[in-house]
């Protein structure tokens, strides 16, 4: 057999790059993506190394017995002490577990409300439709941060006496559940608008001409097509979540127990003046937080939908 | 359909919005127990009898959905009650605290419109260059920037390091700027409406420059280049004219932001706001305060969506109404 022959023959086609694939070409290309995503990185692995990194345990207070509250950076402290005598390096560490705990439980939450609302509006249509966005209007309007603030303070009033007292960071969980349940509607919205698109298109078609179930073509062939905005509403959404729960906590109605960047902003801010290192340090790993969820959701708008791109 | 017809289902629906919320509302603090036990929970050595007559005092002794419309009536009217720590009528004091938080927020809102539009102006017609990227990466960190954590950073630079602007409070207690009363309330807006303009410069000059850059490009600009025009006027004529419209939208969302985080912003500066107002009552369990705060914050945050979406039909013909 001749050499000429043997590459049309024997090597197969190449396959064509999948969207994600695709989308991941793309996404390489563009620096401030990359930036967020290297930002949220180092969020995830400090949470996670949390007890390697960080220098001291996150509830010594041996500091202050030692009289050394609210001490200036040194070499032992790092970010210096606050003024209940924390560490504020290793609280600002722990803080970042809290942080991804608040954000991926409430886009957890949101995601599964806002894709069953959306789905069901864009595919069922019609008055199902115009009911379900009317109702993720309602919520959109309604001052949210202000009712999670009255909810929060009254829900912990009303546990007292009740076996529900007995559950581990019960506070927290509430604001999760509370961001949870207010932060749907964007992601409703998105969820009708991929599945209207979606339900008309040609492999929907045809995947309903070979018999598919009305449960595998919803779930399996548009939900996945659908994924790709959905994913930078989430991105989004966890940077706002995590934001909300540090305002919530900053405002002294978070939980008490714990280790939050909210909860030490609102602890040191009234010390500000003596101490602001005990306020900066939270304040910028809140930020550069908020900050690489952004950025990775905006390289992620890029990458899933070039034509935006200007 | 029609422009009027239109209008007159957004104000219908809006309305619905601010009954809607007030049904929840009511629902949750019912829903909650009985509001004289929870207000008298974290008051040791209550009687019975006590909490008996307080029931009767406010009210609380006929059935929820009686309640209900007779706290309904009584909002018609204008009357929200009277606090119950601080024993004004509820409706003097939200108009009290209410223009402070409004002095704050509508003069941020009016400068950083001139701010952003002259700051984009200057991106867009040099896109690409320098300029253009500088513009675009300051508004990305900017937008990311925590409103409040900006408020904290300004107060340390201007108050405790520099010390030559108030870090808390509407007006000096006593001794006033130069002795007058109106230089001294400018001098202490300075901080806040700083930080609020801030905060909404860099979401409008993200919004006006992207939507400038896609104007910038169309024929009708060209066009206009052609017949002769002047540079500036088909950029603040003609170009800005339409750029705005997406950014109009976005104007009621903002303005929305800002009032929902008013309890954030008035903490960090002290501001004897609604905001502040509200974690008062909150923390106090003052439910008069608290029901009538969130209705007025609702029906605001409500007719700026309202109005947004009639300035949006108002200024473009093109869009579809449904």
């Amino acid at each position: 057999m001749s050499d000429a022959t043997l590459p049309a023959i024997a090597a197969p086609r190449q396959r064509a790059p999948g969207i994600w694939r695709q989308s991941w070409y793309r996404f390489r290309r563009n620096r401030a993506g990359l930036i967020g995503l290297a930002m949220v990185t180092l969020v995830v692995l400090v949470a996670l190394l949390a007890p390697f990194a960080a220098p001291f345990a996150p509830d010594d207070t041996s500091a202050m017995l030692r009289g050394a509250a609210r001490r200036a950076p040194s070499a032992l402290h790092w970010l210096g002490t606050d003024r209940n005598g924390y560490d504020v390096f290793t609280r600002m560490i722990y803080g970042a577990r809290t942080a991804l705990a608040v954000g991926l439980g409430a886009m957890i939450i949101a995601s599964v409300i806002g894709v069953i609302i959306g789905g069901i509006a864009g595919y069922a249509g019609g008055m199902v439709d115009e009911l379900l966005m009317r109702f993720a209007e309602f919520f959109m309007v309604i001052p949210v941060f202000v009712v999670i603030l009255a909810v929060v303070r009254l829900f912990g009033i009303v546990v007292v006496g009740t076996w529900l007292e007995d559950i581990p960071n019960l506070n927290l969980m509430t604001i999760i559940v509370l961001l949870g349940c207010f932060e749907w509607p964007p992601i409703a919205r998105m969820a009708r608008a991929e599945f209207l698109r979606l339900r008309n298109s040609e492999f929907v078609e045809a995947a309903h001409c070979i018999g598919s179930s009305r449960r595998d073509i919803l779930l399996r062939h548009i939900l996945p097509n659908a994924m790709p905005p959905l994913i930078v509403l989430v991105a989004l959404g966890i940077g706002g979540a995590i934001l909300a729960e540090t305002m919530v906590s900053f405002l002294g109605f978070g939980d008490p127990r714990a280790v939050s960047w909210g909860q030490s902003l609102y602890f040191n801010y009234e010390a500000l003046k003596v101490a602001p290192w005990a306020v900066l340090s939270p304040g910028a790993a809140l930020f550069v937080t908020v900050l690489g969820f952004n950025l990775l959701a905006d390289g992620l708008t890029d990458a899933f939908n070039p034509r935006t791109r200007q | 359909m029609g422009t009027a017809r239109y209008i007159a289902r957004r104000l219908i629906f809006s309305l619905c919005l601010i009954l809607g919320v007030s049904v929840i509302l009511f629902a949750m603090i019912n829903a909650i127990g009985n509001p004289v036990e929870v207000l008298l929970a974290e008051r040791p050595g209550i009687t019975e009898e006590m909490i008996q007559a307080v029931t009767e005092y406010y009210g609380l002794n006929g059935s929820v959905t009686d309640r209900y419309f007779t706290w309904i009536w009584a909002l018609l009217r204008l009357d929200f009650g009277t606090s119950i720590i601080y024993n004004l009528p509820v409706s003097e004091m939200l108009v009290t605290y209410g223009l402070e938080t409004l002095k704050i927020q509508v003069p941020a809102i009016l400068i950083a419109l001139l701010v952003s539009v002259l700051i984009s102006v200057l991106a867009a017609t040099r896109q690409y260059s320098r300029v253009d990227f500088g513009v675009i990466a300051s508004a990305m960190v900017g937008h990311s920037m925590p409103g409040f954590l900006l408020g904290i950073v300004l107060i340390l630079i201007f108050s405790y390091s520099l010390g030559i602007l108030p870090s808390y409070g509407a007006y000096s207690t006593r001794n006033p700027l130069w002795g007058s009363d109106v230089a001294d309330a400018l001098w202490h807006m300075v901080l806040p409406v700083g930080m609020l303009v801030f905060f909404n410069c860099a979401t409008l000059t993200l919004l006006l420059r992207s939507s400038l850059v896609d104007v910038l490009r169309q024929d009708f600009i060209t066009a206009a280049r052609a017949s002769g025009l002047p540079e500036r006027r088909v950029v603040f004529g003609h170009a800005l004219r339409n750029a705005f419209i997406p950014v109009l939208t976005y104007l009621g969302i903002l303005f929305g932001l800002m009032l929902g985080t008013a309890p954030v912003t008035e903490t960090v500066f002290t501001w004897p706001g609604l905001g502040a107002l509200y974690i008062m009552a909150i923390q106090q369990l003052d439910y008069p305060l608290i029901m009538g705060a969130t209705m007025v914050i609702t029906v605001m945050l409500v007719t700026a969506t309202l109005l947004t979406d009639i300035a949006y039909v108002a200024i473009d013909p093109r869009i579809r109404l449904g």
